[in-house]
């Protein structure tokens, strides 16, 4: 038992990182940035290319180099949310509704062929040498086994949420982050530079993409151009069931789909595991149509 | 006035240009996964297609035409399968080597026998593609049937395995030999206390893997293709479980070692005799290597249905479905894995399974 809650935290922590950034979008431009898994599956990309590019310059130092892999994903899905705010949603910000939203779908099939064009149409394997020492150092609680990599993952999940909080509460960008998506009117009438505050956001978002990207990749060991749906979906569903555009209820949400994930395949058995995130986020809006923290209504989308 | 004469001759010029182009060759459809995580497995045996047809080009061609390869890729996907059927019916193919993934086949041949044009897989192991009365559907491999029974009789007889857990990716080939497997493995007085479904984008398989741990099984049977194959092994021993894990063709690939590290062991799988060492198969390999590279599992697969295939276009005088799926029958071609035969249902009359191992980063006979 505590083996699944284990593994669906892990699950969940990913889902949470991702769910940030579409909560976050929603919540300042009220519209869902369907590419955002996506720039989730270009940081999974960024840090193999990080990483292989480190080793070539500084050879196998294993923590500076994840370090450093991590900083060049970042920078790299950051580059990318950046991008296609300015590509595909910048220019309809005025327009209806479904404007941006048909070019968020759009971008994500142009990125995901760029990549299987590009890069493979087939497989990557993070570099082992890395991942191992993550993966293969582990400790035992009872029958259960919990890796170095799980505990990276709730640990930086625990600090990027706190990270994100002190932002947006306490900075002066976060006060400007806040009065944009309240309104953006007043926001530019105050003198609040709106295009860049939305800019930041994207990066923002995608930055915490890619750190989820990259702990993915050697949580799973294996990348492709289409790693980005699964985890963009569920994270989409899990902002959606926190209530979308609130940044607490995304992590909720996060977990509580990555813990439902896990705990149907211990008791159903795990061809059942795909439903359950699904059965609770319909429970969840037709009990609360808000989401479990929601404050905005999702009446645009 | 004068233009549209102009037009409409230039337009029957040009369709009888169409028309003799039309007669000037003979289409070929190859069809397979050639995006996605099973790209690797799948292009091999299109390539082995290819390889084929050019060599009958550089012979003359068949029934004294040009043979031209239509290639399609159905990326894995019973949809897309769909419609890459219907293009290649469409193109006018009179024959189609493929399609890879079983569950991709199966639906597509539905649309080949209506468009009454032969259809051989080279490597799609599902029985039921073979079990509908189709007289134009070809298998130039084994069928899942056999294969999951080699498979249990090895781990039952040969590893005196009692308890083994079974998952599978859902597709038609996952699941098709998971429970053939299953069946015969239970059937033989051994205990299946977890079968279970993975989806097939699934990587990270550690809640299943919680469920094998907790069961007691001491080995696993693995239903699905090669990439999730060795994510499910990495992670099997992450877990700390140090059993077997046997699977079926699906496993095999060169790229299940990269994501091993070629480290992994007792792993085990059920596939044709070890055609590739045989002195026949060496020219074949040579020109193989020299245009794409190593070849995969299923290269030779492809060249020896292509070449059956356009025997018996051959022998039939014509390009006629029904005609050449009589040729088909009607003898034994020569190819690189020896004399094959298809019978009434168009399976092999006689397709071997043996086991393989894994060995140095290498898949070897067992």
């Amino acid at each position: 038992m505590l083996q699944v809650l284990i593994n669906g935290l892990a699950r969940g922590s990913v889902y949470a990182l991702v769910a940030l950034g579409y909560t976050m979008v929603y919540g300042i431009l009220g519209m869902i940035n369907f590419a955002h898994g996506e720039v989730f599956m270009l940081g999974m990309f960024g840090a193999v290319f990080g990483i292989g590019l480190c080793t070539t310059l500084f050879g196998s130092h294993l923590v500076l180099n994840l370090v450093l892999g991590l900083v060049l994903a970042v920078a790299f899905a950051s580059g990318w949310g950046w991008a296609n705010e300015r590509i595909a949603y910048r220019k309809l910000r005025g327009a209806n509704l479904l404007a941006p939203l048909s070019s968020a779908i759009g971008l994500s099939i142009v990125l995901q062929n760029f990549v299987m064009l590009a890069v493979t149409k087939g497989k990557v394997d993070f570099p082992h040498y890395y991942s191992d020492t993550l993966t293969k150092t582990f400790w035992t609680i009872g029958s259960a086994r919990v890796t170095l990599l799980q505990i990276v993952m709730f640990a930086s999940t625990g600090i990027l949420c706190l990270g994100l909080w002190w932002l947006i509460q306490k900075t002066r960008m976060g006060t400007a982050l806040r009065a944009t998506a309240q309104d953006r009117t007043a926001a530019a009438l105050m003198g609040i530079p709106v295009d860049k505050t939305i800019s930041r956001t994207f990066v923002l978002g995608s930055a915490l993409a890619a750190v989820a990207g990259m702990m993915v990749g050697m949580y799973q060991g294996v990348l492709a151009f289409d790693s980005g749906y699964a985890v963009g979906l569920k994270a989409f569903t899990a902002a959606v069931l926190g209530g979308i555009g609130n940044i607490p209820g995304a992590v909720l949400g996060g977990f509580v789909i990555g813990l439902a994930e896990d705990l149907t395949s211990s008791t159903l058995g795990s061809d059942w595991k795909q439903t359950t995130g699904f059965v609770i986020l319909i429970l969840v809006l037709v009990l609360r149509p808000r989401g479990i923290l929601g404050e905005r209504v999702s009446d645009k989308v | 006035m004068k233009i549209s004469t102009r037009l409409s001759l230039a337009a029957t010029l040009l369709a009888l240009a169409a028309c003799q182009k039309q007669e000037d060759t003979i289409k070929i459809g190859l069809a397979g996964v050639q995006t996605g995580t099973d790209a690797a497995i799948g292009t091999a045996p299109i390539n082995g297609s290819k390889l084929a047809i050019e060599e009958w080009n550089a012979k003359g061609g068949v029934l004294g035409k040009r043979i031209e390869a239509v290639v399609r890729d159905d990326e894995g996907k019973p949809k897309t399968a769909n419609a890459v059927a219907q293009e290649l019916v469409s193109a006018g193919v009179v024959a189609v080597v493929g399609h890879f993934n079983s569950g991709c086949s199966v639906p597509a041949s539905e649309i080949y026998d209506q468009a009454g044009i032969v259809q051989v897989t080279p490597a799609s192991t599902n029985p039921k593609l073979t079990e509908r009365g189709f007289q134009r559907t070809f298998r130039a491999c084994g069928r899942d049937d056999q294969q999951g029974i080699v498979a249990a009789g090895f781990l039952r007889d040969s590893l005196k395995t009692e308890i083994v857990a079974v998952l599978n990716d859902k597709t038609a080939y996952g699941q098709g030999i998971s429970e053939v497997f299953k069946k015969t493995f239970e059937g033989k007085g051994g205990k299946v206390p977890v079968f279970e479904g993975v989806a097939s984008e699934e990587k990270d398989l550690r809640g299943v893997i919680a469920n094998i741990v907790k069961s007691g099984a001491t080995a696993v049977y693995w239903g699905g293709m090669f990439v999730q194959g060795g994510v499910l092994y990495n992670q099997l021993r992450e877990a700390g479980f140090k059993g077997a894990l046997v699977g079926g063709d699906g496993l095999f690939d060169n790229e299940f070692h990269k994501t091993t590290q070629g480290k992994a062991d007792s792993v085990f799988l059920t596939f044709g005799p070890d055609f590739n060492s045989l002195p026949s198969a060496q020219g074949f390999l040579k020109s193989y290597r020299a245009k794409y590279g190593p070849e995969g599992s299923y290269s030779i697969y492809g060249y020896d249905a292509t070449n059956a295939l356009l025997a018996a276009i051959q022998k039939a005088g014509t390009t006629d479905g029904a005609k050449v799926a009589a040729a088909l029958r009607s003898q034994s071609w020569k190819t690189l894995a020896g004399e094959i035969a298809f019978d009434a249902k168009g399976d092999l009359k006689s397709a071997g399974y043996v086991m393989w191992t894994a060995k140095g980063g290498k898949f070897v006979p067992r």
